[in-house]
């Protein structure tokens, strides 16, 4: 059995990031025991809760020289746990700090290293899959070569629970090498409404029949703007765009004050991953709906009987007029 | 900012098969060590510095059939070997096949319907292709035994390639030329190129990071912009028509799908198809079968097809669906989409080819030859023949001006094939101003009399060709259904083409998500049609009054992109991210400017279009 | 001496909207029909490259070298669109430019590459590159090459770098929560894994792309072959995913019903 290395940062406050929970129910489907390892300013809390998870035994790096997110410190920290480890297998989940120096980590290993690990199998030998060319086509791909660092996207997989027990934990002295970088602070976007919202459960897709002609000949851009800001606030839900809608920008045309290409999905914007998605006023062409990839449940608003949403690109086509019906999911949602 | 300027000493618009042999042919001399280097006058001390620009982001995203006897291309190109030139395939099936209407909504006058009975009939002795009739042999003037299919996406790919591994020569793409610098004394000799500014709005006014379009002064400018160019045109407008020209007169919009066969296909690579009579007798169409299952399919709606609703990409669906071809395509897959203009007036409509600082090759000059059907070689050819007279003059160095271009580049031309060839082509379409069977048989008499025969007058403007929307459908749609028509697609901003054409009898189009597919999908899953920001919108209604007016707008229902739409208050609204540049528009808009060639829409030089390297 | 010495590591990918298929090839998995798809510059390598001319107009003695690894006909294709938009020299290797190759191979050639530019500095060396690329999408090739390099001050999802009058500078990472962490850097040499930055694609100046053809030609002429191939990895299956579904379609039915309908789906977990 080949030895398996769940490695993680802690947060500032010495908790243990979501994602490693994540990426530790990922480790644990290749069979057999996981060590983990966490290193950080304070790890305590995450150490803990680690320990309670299931693991085999926990190791830890710490100390004022770990609390900043660089590389130099953390690419040491990491290198030296996993080389404690003696891991064979090491999983890491891919927050920026992780990112930042899995590649790094997994040179200084002697290894090598795949990102972007969506799913973990075990087919005769551990396989990981992936997706390449901006989530178009799906690999499922082995190696042979060890260590074999294997950073797994956050959302990927249920966080791991808390299995009751303790496991051991252990403290290893790293010593810190100099670095010329100091993190300085974070900074926060400065843009108004928070329209996109990666872990939301519903992504809502405006296209662009919200801003074209209604049944009375005119357009009603204020009346779009109040429905799908109202909707969004009231379902919580994160705000995507077809492309031809945010483009209208550009045109000097009206377009919602708090949209822009950020919100876009498909052809060149983002390819999101929440579990739910609805369409209103969007044609569903090919291009735009490849930024569906992941979405799990998709369902579609649009007068269109034959819209692209209706040929296998929604599970549910609701053909009318999405200025109403959104109007009333907003009153109902709005009753809860 | 302030408009730069530099210096170059031959600067040439547009890459496509005339600028292929042009700088083929220079690039070939500028590149032989064995011969004395050419130097530049613009940067002495440095080699000839020889530039193009292109408008496409790329030059492999031309539009054509492609099928071709090739002679200019292999005489141009030693070595010449289409083997290594992916899609290309050499012909070995040719065929002309007039298509049945099984439908039984094509307008066919009388006459036309005489003459199909002929051939049912004819059939039941020949054996039967399905709801078509195969034409026992293919006319000499049509048929390309000994010539090549291509893509020619490909085979621009393939040609710049070559000639930028030379290194002599520069080809940039996703710069258009906005217009020629004229200057002399007479204001008609050409000193160089302007480029389109960037950094603008949508009506070209300065906006973030603007950059006026520089200035390329140059001894030579060489025009090759194609039909719908907007230099080319400039010059047409500034320095006037030889005398007897006839100019640009006669167009057809050409639409293709290329397709993946299924599996179990038995067309052969080689294949060549041509077909007359469906889904309008006025639109022909084609098939090229290239290698590994890809074949090339199509229709050209033409300038003398009259209907104010005119338009391509519903009738290129109906034509695949023709039962003739659809055995072949019916599960076949779209790979790519395309579309461009074809200036059919041919020799009749030649420019002046040369003057002070400037010479003109390729579709642009007249190449196209709508006797054989082709146009690729002709282009190739003339680019060839002005390559070597450049180089006649800089060995010799004699100024290129007028009257040395003319001596040595338009006297190769009068003395080739390209000038014999398209004499006799000259009139062999006019025949269908009065009908398509007086056209057909125009066309025959014309091929198989040398030229010496012909039916029919020369066309007029086109603009003025196109009739009212009830009197060309009137025999089979009555003035109050088409009142009614007008009215529902006014309201929902929708052009009127479908309406017309469901009212006439035309079954709706049952999207497959293979072939069948909706305009926009086959626009972005087909054409991969992009455009980047910051350029001004490159078709302009000049004056808003007379589109408002105006009772005929062909313009949005011609659109093969569904770029021009309907707009508030009868002026069109203009998308240039979706604009294919096939400039069908430009021909199609039916309000001159009073007293004037020009008409109202404005067709300028523009980035962005397909982004397939297959058509 | 100051100013900085940017290389800058990118390839080329499909051009946006192409349709891609995997294909077996001999050489492991790759795109049916490769050699046609037209190709740009991989669009973050593009945002790193402008970035790296953006900060060499203002960092006096500074110079960009584009190095990039691909087949030498698509580079060449690829080089004319670019070489219009900002100054660089370029260096080619001839080789594989597809996803499916092994990112550890390229980053040894890479690595290697570099070394051998002539005038090398690595006190004034800033390494930028995309945080990932639009083909393999790993985000681990640039990192790996700064390690084979011996540079421990790397940077991935940089928005914007900010050059302080003594050589330092000051960095922008995109973290979580769409968020950037700022850090400061004493100097170079450093890595810079570029997100979309902050500045727009430069506009095409015919200028600017005369001048790099000086080097971008002879570059190509003279690249060096890096057959790069897919390394260790055993692919077991590459596949395009199943896209199709079975589309309920709710027609005639009251708008008050299907709103009903939409809020019981949202609100079921």
């Amino acid at each position: 059995m080949e030895t398996i290395l769940l490695l993680t940062h802690s947060e500032a406050d010495g908790s243990l990031p979501k994602a490693a929970l994540e990426a530790l129910t990922a480790a644990k489907t290749l069979g057999g025991s996981v060590t983990a390892a966490v290193f950080g300013g304070d790890v305590d809390a995450a150490a803990k809760t680690l320990a309670a998870a299931g693991v085999a035994k926990v190791l830890t790096a710490s100390g004022d020289a770990f609390a900043q997110p660089r590389y130099a410190t953390d690419a040491a920290a990491a290198a030296a746990l996993a080389k404690g480890a003696g891991a064979q297998i090491v999983v890491a989940p891919a927050t920026s700090r992780m990112a930042r120096v899995a590649a790094g980590v997994a040179q200084r290993l002697g290894g090598r290293i795949d990102t972007h690990v969506t799913q973990l199998v075990n087919e005769g030998g551990p396989a990981i899959v992936r997706w390449y060319y901006k989530q178009r086509i799906e690999a499922t791909q082995r190696r042979k070569e060890r260590p074999w660092v294997l950073l797994v996207d956050p959302g990927a997989y249920p966080a791991a629970r808390a299995t009751g027990g303790a496991a051991p934990i252990e403290k290893v002295e790293v010593a810190p090498p100099a670095s010329r970088t100091t993190v300085t602070g974070v900074k926060a976007p400065t843009s108004g409404e928070q329209t996109i919202k990666p872990d939301a459960k519903l992504l809502f897709v405006a296209g662009a029949g919200w801003t074209k002609k209604q049944a009375d000949g005119k357009p009603n851009p204020e009346k779009a703007e109040k429905l799908i800001l109202g909707f969004i606030r009231a379902s919580g839900a994160s705000l995507g765009s077809s492309k031809s809608l945010v483009d209208q920008a550009g045109e000097g045309q009206k377009v919602f004050e708090f949209m822009s290409h950020l919100n876009q999905v498909g052809q060149t914007g983002s390819t999101p991953r929440h579990p739910k998605g609805l369409a209103a006023c969007c044609h569903g062409e090919e291009p735009h709906v490849v930024g569906w990839r992941f979405i799990r449940e998709r369902r579609a608003v649009n007068l269109d009987p034959n819209c692209g949403w209706a040929r296998g690109k929604a599970d549910v086509l609701y053909v009318a007029d999405a200025f109403v019906v959104m109007e009333k999911v907003n009153a109902l949602l709005g009753a809860k | 900012m302030e408009r730069q300027s530099m210096a170059v000493d031959i600067a040439c618009v547009g890459f496509g098969p005339a600028m292929a042999g042009f700088l083929t042919t220079l690039s070939r001399r500028l590149a032989d060590a064995e011969k004395a280097p050419l130097e530049s006058s613009a940067s002495p001390g440095l080699p000839l510095q020889v530039v193009c620009y292109e408008r496409a982001d790329d030059a492999s995203f031309g539009v054509s059939g492609v099928v071709t006897r090739a002679r200019g291309l292999r005489a141009g190109m030693p070595g010449f070997d289409a083997s290594q030139i992916p899609m290309a395939s050499p012909v070995k099936d040719e065929k002309v096949v007039w298509l049945f209407d099984h439908l039984g909504a094509s307008r066919r006058s009388g006459a036309l319907k005489a003459a199909e009975a002929a051939m049912k009939a004819a059939r039941l002795v020949a054996g039967a292709a399905p709801e078509a009739f195969e034409l026992p042999y293919t006319p000499a003037f049509l048929n390309k035994h000994d010539g090549f299919i291509f893509s020619m996406g490909q085979l621009m790919q393939f040609m710049s390639n070559q000639v930028l591994a030379t290194g002599t020569v520069q080809i940039w793409p996703a710069t258009p030329v906005a217009e020629a610098l004229l200057g002399g004394d007479d204001g008609k000799a050409v000193k160089g190129v302007r480029l389109v500014d960037q950094g603008v709005d949508k009506h070209g006014s300065p906006e973030g990071a603007f950059m006026p379009g520089m200035d390329v002064l140059a001894a030579l400018t060489v025009v090759a912009d194609g039909p719908v160019g907007a230099v080319g045109r400039q010059l047409d407008r500034e320095l006037g028509l030889p005398p007897g020209s006839h100019g640009r007169r006669d167009w057809a919009v050409g639409m293709k799908f290329v397709v993946d066969l299924p599996e179990d296909t038995t067309l052969q690579p080689g294949t060549v198809l041509h077909t007359i009579g469906f889904p309008e007798p006025e639109i022909f169409g084609f098939l090229y079968v290239h290698p590994d299952r890809v074949a090339s399919v199509g229709i050209f709606v033409p300038s003398w097809l009259e209907s104010p609703v005119r338009t391509s990409y519903r009738y290129l669906q109906h034509f695949v669906q023709h039962p003739y071809l659809w055995r072949h395509l019916q599960k076949s897959k779209l790979r790519s989409w395309g579309a461009k203009s074809i200036l059919e007036s041919g020799r009749r409509g030649e420019p002046v080819l040369a003057g002070d600082g400037f010479a003109r090759i390729g579709e642009s000059s007249g190449t196209t030859n709508v006797l054989t059907n082709s146009g690729v070689d002709e282009a190739f050819t003339s680019g060839v023949q002005l390559g070597e007279a450049v180089i006649e003059l800089l060995e010799a160095k004699r100024p290129l001006t007028r009257e040395h271009l003319d001596a040595t580049y338009v006297a190769r031309r009068r003395k080739s094939w390209l000038e014999s060839e398209g004499r006799v082509a000259e009139r062999a379409r006019d025949g269908f101003q009065e009908g398509v069977l007086t056209g057909l048989i125009g066309t025959a008499l014309t091929g198989l009399s040398g030229g010496m025969l012909y039916l029919g007058d020369e066309p007029g403007h086109p603009a003025d060709q196109v009739v009212p929307l009830e009197q060309f459908w009137a025999e089979r749609i009555g003035p109050a259904d088409l009142a009614a028509i007008r009215k529902e697609c006014e309201a929902k901003g929708i052009p009127l083409h479908d309406a017309v054409m469901d009212a006439a009898g035309w079954p709706a189009i049952e999207h497959d998500g293979n072939l069948l597919v909706s305009q926009q999908d086959a626009l972005l899953m087909g054409g991969k049609v992009q455009a980047a920001p910051g350029y001004a919108d490159h078709v302009v209604f000049v004056r808003p009054e007379l589109c408002r007016g105006c009772d005929r707008k062909v313009c949005f229902e011609i659109c093969s992109a569904e770029a021009i739409r309907p707009g508030d208050g009868g002026v069109p609204t203009f998308d240039r991210e979706k604009c294919v540049h096939c400039g069908a528009c430009l021909w199609s808009c039916t309000q001159r400017l009073p007293g004037t060639e020009e008409v109202n829409l404005q067709f300028r030089a523009g980035t962005g279009g397909l982004h397939s390297a297959e058509n | 001496m100051s100013g900085f010495q940017i290389v800058v590591l990118g390839s080329i990918v499909p051009d946006p909207l192409q349709t891609l298929e995997p294909v077996s090839t001999p050489q492991g998995p790759g795109l049916k029909n490769e050699q046609m798809l037209p190709a740009v510059l991989d669009p973050w390598a593009g945002h790193a490259l402008y970035e790296a001319a953006n900060l060499a107009a203002k960092t006096p003695g500074s110079k960009v070298t584009l190095l990039s690894l691909g087949p030498k006909a698509k580079l060449q294709q690829v080089m004319m669109a670019v070489a219009q938009k900002v100054p660089f020299e370029l260096v080619a290797l001839d080789g594989p430019a597809g996803g499916f190759t092994d990112s550890h191979e390229v980053a040894e050639r890479l690595a290697g590459a570099v070394k051998a530019l002539p005038g090398l500095d690595t006190s004034r060396l800033l390494l930028f590159g995309g945080w990932e690329s639009a083909s393999r999408g790993a985000g681990v090739t640039l990192q790996m090459v700064g390690e084979k390099l011996g540079i421990a001050e790397q940077f991935q999802g940089v928005d914007q770098i900010a050059p302080q009058a003594d050589g330092s500078f000051e960095v922008l990472e995109r973290v979580e929560g769409g968020k950037h962490q700022v850090s400061r850097c004493a100097g170079a040499p450093a890595v810079l894994g570029w997100a979309t930055g902050s500045l727009p694609e430069p506009k095409n100046n015919p200028q600017v792309g005369m001048a790099n053809m000086r080097t971008v030609m002879p570059a190509l002429q003279k690249a060096a072959a890096a057959p790069v191939t897919t390394g260790g990895v055993e692919f077991a299956s590459v596949a395009l995913p199943r896209v199709q579904r079975e589309t309920r379609i709710v027609k005639d039915v009251s708008p008050d019903e299907i709103a009903k309908e939409i809020v019981e789906w949202i609100s079921k977990e």
